[in-house]
């Protein structure tokens, strides 16, 4: 069962001096973080590999500390990791396999599902970005979309619930449910613009 | 478009792009961008945008998460990182006590302490054993370099090679009379490429898959990792 802790935040400093109990308590912090998204690229295709791609994950950021100016910000940067690093193990797996001959090819599997809204796990349009850049847009989302926002988009996009299931969750007018996703989808949208290899990207899409 | 049929398109466009319209919704969404053919660029516009709204919502819930605890296995992993990248001793953790008294002490004391520890070193050793699977059978390049990695990796095992997977299956299944000691069997399977362990410590059943994707050196890294966690007093 998972198990929910509050911490406080591990000190930069004795995280660039090499601390070990510092290192210690940023591990246990950045740990859930590195985890989730591991298990949300790879939890279907490759689950054996998620675990690892998370130590990886942590053993990349410890080269990282003198690039940020908060210690916050290695939240967004384990995340940044985790999805690159589980991005090219699918890419790596599956171009083994298609040499191999063994599976089916990610084209095929993105034609069984038929469904656009739902890229293959290795084809995303945050892959292009570097490590520094999503890290970038994860730090400009989590300002600039507000909580309540997030938890509809997220409902709607992610959970799949309706208008309907939505507006009753969160106690809004279902009038309301397209508004909130209206000014989220905004918000990605401005902020995205700001990363032109996203922007390329979603341009390619559009073609 | 007016502010209200605005809202309404983006509605509309949204349950088309999840697949959540009715008929009747989605016959109105055709017949808006009939009437409005600019609207198709902006229909298009707002699916690649869910599709970025797709990827990136589970990375920014993931910077949130509070849930789950680092394998206590990967702790050790992690600071040789850190001693690595900051080029010095990990500072200690707990005052140590050295002085010309405490060596004195020391001296006289370890001899006894060596003696007992060898003892006891030696029962909490895993009995570890190596099958290695190669359905192509021995003429297959690189199997000699893969065993020497193995035997490097776990010195005290024995390795052995088979060629059907029922020879391993039955291999698997028997275990080594000396049930005081974990005993781990660690099966190679080159074919799949996947490195399994498959262990028996104070009664309970630990089992984990590595894939090892080109890369054995990294799959018996992880391995290992997993066999000291797991056997550890």
């Amino acid at each position: 069962m998972p198990v929910s802790r509050t911490m406080t935040l591990p000190d930069l400093k004795a995280l660039r001096r090499g601390d070990a109990d510092a290192w210690d308590e940023a591990f246990d912090w950045l740990w859930p973080t590195a985890f989730a998204v591991a298990r949300s690229k790879l939890q279907e295709l490759l689950p054996a590999e998620v675990e690892d791609v998370a130590i990886e994950t942590l053993e990349a950021l410890v080269e990282k500390t003198a690039g940020v100016a908060k210690v916050e910000e290695l939240k967004s940067l384990a995340a940044s990791i985790a999805h690159n690093l589980a991005v090219s193990r699918l890419r790596e797996r599956f171009a083994a396999k298609r040499g191999a001959g063994k599976t089916e090819s990610l084209e095929a599997r993105q034609d069984v599902d038929g469904n656009d809204c739902e890229p293959v796990a290795a084809e995303t349009p945050l892959a292009e970005l570097g490590q520094a850049e999503l890290a970038e847009l994860l730090g400009q989302l989590q300002r600039d979309l507000p909580a309540p926002q997030r938890a509809v988009v997220a409902d709607f996009f992610l959970e799949g619930l309706s208008y309907e299931q939505i507006a009753t969750k969160h106690g809004l007018a279902i009038g309301s449910v397209g508004v909130y996703l209206k000014r989220g989808l905004e918000a990605i949208r401005r902020q995205g613009a700001k990363h032109p290899k996203l922007l390329k990207e979603l341009e390619a899409f559009l073609r | 478009m007016n502010s209200m049929n605005d809202q309404r398109f983006f509605d509309l466009a949204m349950k088309v792009i999840v697949r959540q319209s009715s008929d009747a919704e989605r016959r109105e969404l055709d017949a808006l961008l009939a009437g409005h053919p600019e609207l198709k660029t902006k229909f298009e516009q707002l699916r690649g945008e869910a599709r970025v709204a797709k990827e990136v919502l589970p990375l920014l819930a993931a910077t949130e998460s509070s849930a789950g605890e680092l394998p206590p296995y990967a702790r050790e992993r992690l600071q040789t990182k850190v001693r690595q990248t900051f080029g010095r001793p990990v500072e200690s953790r707990r005052p140590v006590l050295w002085g010309w008294r405490w060596a004195v002490a020391f001296a006289s004391a370890s001899a006894v302490i060596v003696l007992v520890w060898v003892g006891v070193f030696r029962q909490s050793q895993p009995v570890i054993q190596i099958a290695m699977l190669d359905l192509a059978g021995p003429t297959r390049g690189g199997g000699a370099a893969e065993e020497e990695a193995l035997r490097n990796t776990w010195k005290a095992a024995t390795v052995e090679s088979f060629s059907k997977a029922s020879e391993v299956e039955a291999w698997e299944q028997t275990w080594p009379a000396e049930a005081a000691r974990p005993q781990v069997k660690i099966i190679y399977d080159r074919t799949a490429g996947e490195l399994r362990v498959v262990g028996r410590v104070k009664g309970r059943t630990v089992q984990r898959t590595i894939l090892v994707e080109n890369d054995l050196a990294r799959a018996l890294r992880v391995a290992d990792d997993f066999v000291r966690e797991q056997t550890k007093r």
